[in-house]
């Protein structure tokens, strides 16, 4: 599902990534004995692909309208600890920190997009400061220490299986339809990408881009508060080190997926199949004790791959129309 | 010291007004900085204590504008190169190395960590300037692999995350200031003695950018790539060399932040991607590429590290350091941006 401003076409990239994530993960199977296929290792493959595609959804939102944010994995840090505050110290349910969890991570995007709207200043550096301050509040909530032990109904709700599948992958699935179903089939998503597009002929056609921009951050960060909840749902415990490890793979998932960096086009399947692969690589560093490190190696060089790839295809489509 | 590519300006418009003086960003900024260091000294006098506060900061100061010059190096062209501090710990590695398996001095272990720089930076501007992907990305997959290969390189090649030894000089480096030397009865300032490496790499980038054909060339791929290339200028070269300038310039910072904590160790430039992108925009270089301010990098460099001395002295905890640094970022952009407007409205040609 790859949807460009003006047209719309199924690309081979989501083909590529389909057949190299059934492969993968069909060659892993076998090479771990199976072991991989049986029920306790197959969940957790699942549980922990939530908060990658929902993040990367998050990126890919703000990468539609040529920006970025690089606040996402810093504000889903600090949503987390919010909503563990708010059950823990302010005694609220659990829907009502889900709730104001999801509403904090829409303003703070707001915010970000208000502030590259009015003071013109590139989104990047925008972000990376309010990254900063973000950090700072994320901390702030509770120091150093460790949020655990709150709502038992969120904390089942994030071990529940239907089906097989974990509740928390079914959700971030969820989240995943209806960013594409945003982007393909409603008007303010064909209008997103035709900013990100080409901002000057939205405007004439009387888009406002501004709009656009403060659409897109605030929905980022709304993604960021999704990606928050699942966190806290599935890990039992927060802490401030939530997020520090989510900026990169934010990137690398819509980057991996065949998203250009300049805006108009984005690709839902593609990102979520990106996600998975980087879960495959992760998944296989555990199942064969290789060092930790090499999976970043690893990322980084199919990340550069993936690029290089998509470069060489449109240079021969170009020759060959 | 704003460097900008020449812009042809039609024969006959009138001449461009010169900018005002309160629309200048450097003078905003030793503004601000003569404000807060006033400020810092009335709530705690000891941050004028030489030996306690200003000779550290000077340290610090210079690692991060050397950072910021490596930053800058690539925004000339409107890129970025997010792989700056990982290029300082690859090539603070190789020092280490070269000193600890070869016995290298200082000297050679400095040339071949700078020769990994550059090489580092170089691949970098290949990639792009063949392929014409985004700088970001390239840059952002590079920073990942060498994440990953700097912590294998260091548990192979040493028994932890840092070499045991430093070549002979670099304690000195550390702890001397030129209070240290003296000729006869005249001893030097209370100066550490990275100062003048930074000092010195500060004025020869901001001359590369003002006077060499190099430099102009780079600011002409980065104002309008298509008119460079028109004119004769080998872009492609020119990124090249750019992107090795940076990686160059950001192993010379890691070589500076080892001497200053003593080791070669997997954590150098861990801490250097926000610090980078800092000084040169708070010192009025755009990401837009084309301009360039050396004097701003700097001016931007000691802002930052004055605000998060001060800011440690007054004992404010970590996060709250955090939230200040994004606050006056944010707030200096803005004025910045609202100083930019206004002068627009008088006028002024910027």
């Amino acid at each position: 599902m790859t949807l460009m401003a003006t047209t719309r076409r199924k690309g081979p990239p989501e083909l590529t990534l389909a057949v190299l994530a059934v492969v993968g993960f069909v060659a892993l199977a076998i090479a771990t004995g199976g072991n991989l296929l049986s029920a306790g290792t197959l969940e957790a493959f699942f549980r922990f692909l939530a908060v990658p595609i929902v993040i990367g959804l998050s990126q890919m939102v703000v990468l539609a309208v040529g920006q970025m944010n690089l606040s996402v994995g810093a504000l889903t840090g600090f949503c987390a600890m919010a909503a563990a505050w708010l059950m823990l110290e302010a005694g609220l349910p659990a829907p009502i920190a889900v709730l104001a969890a999801l509403a904090l991570g829409l303003a703070v995007g707001v915010a970000n997009g208000v502030l590259v709207v009015l003071t013109r200043i590139n989104g990047f550096i925008v972000t990376l400061a309010t990254m900063t301050i973000i950090q700072g509040l994320r901390y702030g909530v509770n120091g150093p220490d460790t949020y655990q032990g709150y709502s038992a109904g969120l904390r089942a709700f994030g071990r529940a299986s239907v089906l097989g599948l974990p509740a928390v992958f079914l959700v971030a699935i969820a989240v995943a339809v209806l960013v594409g179903l945003y982007f393909s089939r409603t008007v303010p998503g064909r209008k997103l990408l035709a900013s990100g597009g080409s901002p000057f002929a939205a405007r004439l056609s009387g888009i406002s881009n501004d709009r656009s921009l403060i659409t897109a951050h605030g929905l980022s960060g709304l993604l960021a508060g999704v990606a928050a909840v699942i966190t806290v749902a599935a890990s039992g415990s927060v802490n401030a080190t939530i997020g520090d490890d989510l900026l990169l793979p934010s990137f690398a998932a819509p980057i991996i997926g065949g998203v250009a960096l300049t805006g108009g086009m984005v690709s839902v399947t593609g990102t979520v199949l990106a996600a998975f692969l980087i879960r495959l690589v992760d998944v296989m560093q555990a199942q064969f004790g290789i060092n930790p490190r090499w999976v970043d190696l690893i990322i980084g060089a199919v990340v550069l791959g993936a690029v290089l790839l998509g470069t060489a295809r449109q240079k021969l489509q170009e020759r060959s129309p | 010291m704003t460097v900008q590519a020449e812009k042809a300006a039609p024969a006959e418009t009138t001449k461009p007004r010169r900018i005002p003086l309160w629309a200048n960003p450097r003078i905003g900024l030793v503004v601000l900085l003569v404000l807060l260091v006033a400020l810092f000294t009335v709530l705690r006098p000891a941050f004028l204590d030489t030996r306690l506060t200003l000779t550290p900061l000077q340290s610090d100061i210079s690692v991060y504008l050397v950072v910021g010059l490596a930053q800058l190096s690539v925004l000339s062209l409107g890129h970025m190169n997010l792989a700056v501090g990982r290029m300082a710990a690859t090539s603070a590695f190789a020092m280490g190395l070269t000193h600890d398996k070869l016995g290298a001095g200082l000297i050679v272990s400095l040339a071949a960590g700078l020769l990994v720089g550059a090489l580092l930076g170089a691949l970098a501007g290949l990639i792009i300037s063949r392929t014409g992907v985004n700088s970001f990305v390239v840059t952002l997959a590079m920073d990942f692999a060498l994440v990953g290969l700097i912590t294998i390189l260091y548990a192979s090649a040493t028994d932890g995350v840092a070499f045991p030894t430093m070549p002979a000089g670099m304690e000195a480096l550390r702890f001397d200031t030129f209070a240290d030397y003296c000729l006869g009865d005249v001893c030097g300032p209370r100066v550490p003695l990275v100062v003048p490496i930074a000092i010195a790499a500060a004025l020869l980038v901001g001359l590369l950018f003002r006077s060499a054909r190099l430099g102009r060339e780079i600011l002409m791929t980065g104002s309008n790539v298509r008119a460079a290339e028109l004119s004769g200028i080998p872009t492609r070269t020119r990124i090249v060399q750019a992107h090795a300038l940076s990686g160059l310039i950001a192993a010379l910072a890691g070589f500076l932040l080892a001497a200053n904590n003593g080791a070669f160790s997997a954590s150098i430039g861990d801490s250097f991607l926000l610090p980078s992108f800092l000084a040169p925009v708070l010192g009025g270089t755009l990401l837009a590429g084309g301009a360039v301010s050396v004097l701003g990098t700097a001016l931007g460099a000691t802002l930052t590290q004055v605000i998060y001395k001060g800011l440690n002295l007054l004992q404010f905890q970590l996060d709250q350091l955090q939230l200040y640094i994004g606050l006056v970022l944010i707030a200096a952009l803005s004025l910045d941006r609202a100083r930019h407007v206004l002068a627009e409205r008088r006028g002024a040609k910027l």
